[in-house]
C-alpha cells in the first residue's frame, strides 16, 4: 500500500520540487512507516533538502537521512542503504559513526558474497566503505576491481566518482586521482563543407586530433566534407557516433550532402549505418538554416549532457580554416573547451539551392503568480532566461522552429511547483550555452504532434 | 506503396502476438491474414473519402492523420507510432483524414471484415482488440491533454518488469522487437535499453532468458 505514492513522490524530488516531494511524502503518512522502500526513500529526500541547507540544519538533516538509511539496513541486511546511511554521518560531521557504519558494510559486503546489486556495486561499495574508513590506497584498488567487473558501466562509474569526490571533499583529502578513473570526453563536431572527397591532408589533420582527444562519443551532424570527416574518424577511433539532424535523412542528404557529390553520399549512408543513434531533433519536412541552428543546439547539448552523465570532459571539435573566426558558434559562450583543427576549403564552392532561413525562436511560460498569462517568444536563449525572475516557483522553456507556443503552454501545465521544465529542444540549448547547473529526465509528453522530452532544469543564476 | 522484401517472419508473428496479447496460434491465424506494407516518408497512405476496408498496424515509423480546415489550412489530427492502429473496423467505412507517413514507415493490413470475423471465432484475439483499442485511447487522451508519462526507455524497462518472475527471470527471453512495439516504440530503442542494462549488469542474458540482476535499479530506471 506504501509502494503506491512512491513513485510519484520520487517524481517530485527529481524534478527538484524538494520541499513539494517531502511535504507529499509525509501527507502520504509514509514519514512512519517502517518499511525498506519508505525508509530508502526518506532518505534519499532527507538528504536533498540537506543538499539545500545550510550549518547545524544541514547537519541534522544529513544524520535524519543516514538514520533513515540505517534503519532500511536493520529490517533487511543490505549495503545499498547501509553504505548511504555510513556516508550521511559522514556528511553530518560525525566521522566515528561514518565509520562503524563502513566496518558494518565491509563485514557485511565480505561474508554475503550476494551484496551488491550487481557485481561493479558490489566492489564499488567495498572501495566507499574503504574510502569512508580513511583508506585511500585500498579503496582504489577496489574501485579500479569495480571497474574491472563492468569496465563500460560508464553511468554507474559516474555515481561514484561524484560520491567519492564529496567524501574527499568532506574529509579535506586530496582527489585528484578520481581523474584516472573518468571516461573518454563526449565531442560535438562540425566544421566546413567545402573539402574535396579525397583531400588526404585535411583527414589526417582531422584524424590526428581525434587520435589525440580520445573521445569516446561524437555528436554532430553528418553534412558533406569536414562533419563527415569527423565522424569518420571518431568511429576509426572506437568512439561511439551519435547523428544529429536538422531534417529526416533523405532530405538532409538531398540539401547538404550530394550537391556536393555522390562520394560524399556514399559516405553519408555508410555512416548512417554505423551511427549508435540518429536523433531527429526538428519535426519541420525541409531542412532550413534555423533548423540547422537547432539541430547545433541539440547536438552540442547532447554532447554535455553525455560528458555531466558520466563525470567526464566535453569538448568541441572545430574544422574549419585557420583564419576564419569562430563567432556566434553557441558553445563559446559555456566557455568550454574547443579544439581548432586547421583545414582549407579544397573545392570550389558547391551552387547549391540556398536554405530558407526559418526562425528559431525560444519560448517563456510563468506560472500563475508571475502575473504574466501568455507565452513570451524570444529571439535568443539569453532573453528567455532572463525573463524568467529569480527565483521564480514555476516556469517552462521551449524552443522550436514552428513558432507554435502550445509546447510550452503544455509544459507549464506539467510543471510542479518550485521547478522549472524543459522540452528537450530547450533543455539541450541551454546546456549548449553552459546556462544551467544541472538537467534532469522526466519522461515524454505525448502530444498531437508528437512526443517531447521533457526535463526538469536549472538555469544558473 | 512497396512490398516489404524479406520479413521475419518470427518476428512478426512475435510482435502480433505481443499487441494482439493473443497465443502463438491465433497470431499465426492474424499473420495469415495480414499483408506488409512499407511506405517512403512523405508518401500518402490514404486519402480523406477514400473507401477504407483496412486496419493497419504500425510496425515501425510514424503516421499522422491530417484534415483540411475550413480556413484551407492544413491540420494535424493526430500521430501514429509504433503498436498502433488506424484505419477501418468492425466494418468497412470512408478515411476521415488523410493518411502520410512521415517516416519509413512500416505496416500490416488486414481486411476489416476479416478481422472481426477472427474476433468473432477466437476469444483471445477479440479481448487482444479490445485491449489493444483501449491502450489507443488512453494515449489519444494522453495526448489531448498533453500528459507527461514514461519515456520510450521507462516504457520499456517497466515491460520488462512485468514480465519477469519473482526471481527476476523471463523465460523464454523476449523478442526485443516485439517488446519494443508493444510499448508503442521502436525495435532500435528496445535494442539500444537492453545493451545498456546488458552493459551496466543490471540484467544477464543467456541462450534461452533474461534475468534482472538489480530489480531496484531497473525501477529507478523506470522515468
Amino acid at each position: 500500500m506504501t509502494g503506491e505514492a512512491i513513485p510519484s513522490i520520487l517524481s517530485l524530488a527529481r524534478s527538484g520540487a524538494t520541499s513539494r516531494a517531502w511535504d507529499a511524502f509525509v501527507s502520504a503518512g509514509l514519514d512512519g512507516v517502517a518499511e525498506v522502500d519508505a525508509l530508502t526513500l526518506k532518505g534519499r529526500l532527507l538528504k536533498d533538502r540537506a543538499k539545500q541547507a545550510a550549518g547545524a540544519e544541514r547537519a541534522a538533516l544529513f544524520a535524519q537521512s543516514g538514520a533513515a538509511y540505517a534503519q532500511a539496513a536493520t529490517l533487511r541486511p543490505d549495503s545499498y542503504p547501509l553504505i548511504n546511511a555510513a556516508a550521511m554521518a559522514l556528511f553530518a560531521g560525525d566521522g566515528a559513526s561514518a565509520a562503524s557504519i563502513a566496518r558494518d558494510v565491509l563485514t557485511l559486503v565480505d561474508g554475503d558474497r550476494l551484496q551488491g546489486e550487481t557485481p561493479y556495486w558490489r566492489e564499488a561499495t567495498r572501495a566507499e566503505a574503504l574510502l569512508l574508513l580513511g583508506r585511500a590506497d585500498q579503496a582504489q584498488g577496489s574501485f579500479q576491481t569495480a571497474i574491472a567487473c563492468a569496465p563500460n558501466a560508464y553511468e554507474d562509474h559516474a555515481v561514484t566518482l561524484r560520491q567519492f569526490a564529496a567524501i574527499l571533499a568532506a574529509t579535506g583529502d586530496d582527489a585528484g586521482w578520481l581523474d584516472m578513473h573518468r571516461p573518454a570526453a563526449a565531442v560535438h563536431f562540425s566544421g566546413i563543407m567545402n573539402i574535396a572527397s579525397d583531400d588526404a591532408v585535411a583527414a589526417q589533420a582531422v584524424r590526428t586530433a581525434i587520435a589525440d582527444i580520445a573521445p569516446g562519443f561524437g555528436y554532430g551532424a553528418i553534412a558533406a566534407g569536414a562533419d563527415i570527416i569527423a565522424a569518420e574518424a571518431l568511429l576509426a577511433n572506437g568512439a561511439e557516433l551519435h547523428v544529429v539532424l536538422p531534417s529526416a535523412a533523405p532530405e538532409f542528404c538531398r540539401t547538404s550532402v550530394a550537391p556536393f557529390g555522390a562520394e560524399w553520399v556514399a559516405r553519408f549512408d555508410a555512416l548512417c549505418d554505423a551511427a549508435h543513434s540518429i536523433t531527429l531533433c526538428n519535426g519541420d519536412s525541409e531542412t532550413s538554416r534555423a533548423g540547422i541552428a537547432l539541430a547545433d543546439y541539440q547536438a552540442m547539448g547532447m554532447a554535455v549532457a553525455k560528458a555531466g552523465l558520466l563525470e567526464t570532459r566535453a569538448l568541441a571539435l572545430r574544422i574549419e580554416p585557420e583564419s576564419r573566426p569562430a563567432l556566434g558558434d553557441p558553445w563559446l559562450r559555456s566557455r568550454r573547451s574547443i579544439v581548432h583543427v586547421a583545414v582549407e576549403e579544397s573545392r570550389p564552392p558547391v551552387a547549391f539551392t540556398a536554405l530558407p532561413e526559418g526562425k528559431l525562436l525560444f519560448f517563456v511560460a510563468l506560472g500563475a503568480d508571475a502575473g504574466v498569462a501568455d507565452p513570451m517568444g524570444f529571439d535568443t536563449l539569453s532573453d528567455a532566461i532572463a525573463a524568467i525572475p529569480p527565483n521564480t516557483p514555476q516556469a517552462a522553456i521551449d524552443c522550436n522552429t514552428t513558432g507554435e507556443r502550445s509546447t510550452v503552454t503544455a509544459l507549464l501545465s506539467n510543471t510542479p511547483v518550485g521547478s522549472v521544465f524543459a522540452s528537450s529542444n530547450a533543455a539541450m540549448a541551454l546546456q549548449t550555452e553552459g546556462r544551467c547547473r544541472r538537467i534532469e529526465p522526466m519522461g515524454e509528453m505525448e502530444t498531437s504532434g508528437g512526443a517531447v522530452e521533457v526535463f526538469a532544469v536549472w538555469p544558473n543564476g | 506503396m512497396q512490398n516489404w522484401g524479406h520479413p521475419d517472419k518470427a518476428e512478426q508473428l512475435a510482435a502480433l502476438a505481443a499487441c494482439f496479447e493473443c497465443s502463438p496460434d491465433s497470431a499465426q491465424l492474424l499473420m495469415a491474414a495480414m499483408t506488409e506494407k512499407r511506405f517512403a516518408a512523405g508518401t500518402n497512405i490514404a486519402l480523406r473519402g477514400d473507401p477504407s476496408a483496412m486496419l493497419f498496424l504500425i510496425l515501425d515509423g510514424n503516421v499522422v492523420a491530417e484534415i483540411f480546415g475550413i480556413d484551407g489550412q492544413q491540420a494535424q489530427l493526430t500521430r501514429h507510432g509504433p503498436g498502433e492502429i488506424f484505419g477501418a473496423f468492425p466494418t468497412a467505412t470512408q478515411h476521415r483524414a488523410d493518411f502520410r507517413a512521415t517516416a519509413e514507415t512500416r505496416l500490416l493490413s488486414i481486411p476489416a471484415d476479416t478481422l472481426s470475423g477472427l474476433a468473432r471465432q477466437h476469444g483471445d484475439i477479440g479481448s487482444g482488440i479490445a485491449g489493444l483499442l483501449a491502450r489507443q485511447l488512453d494515449l489519444m487522451l494522453d495526448r489531448m491533454a498533453a500528459r507527461i508519462g514514461l519515456s520510450a526507455n521507462g516504457r520499456f524497462h517497466k515491460a520488462l518488469l512485468q514480465l519477469a518472475d519473482a526471481q527476476g527471470e523471463i523465460r523464454p527471453a523476449p523478442v526485443i522487437s516485439a517488446l519494443a512495439l508493444s510499448v508503442h516504440t521502436t525495435r532500435e530503442t528496445g535494442s539500444r535499453a537492453l545493451a545498456a542494462l546488458l552493459r551496466r549488469g543490471i540484467v544477464e542474458r543467456d541462450a534461452h532468458s533474461l534475468r534482472i540482476v538489480s530489480r531496484r535499479m531497473l525501477e529507478d530506471m523506470v522515468v
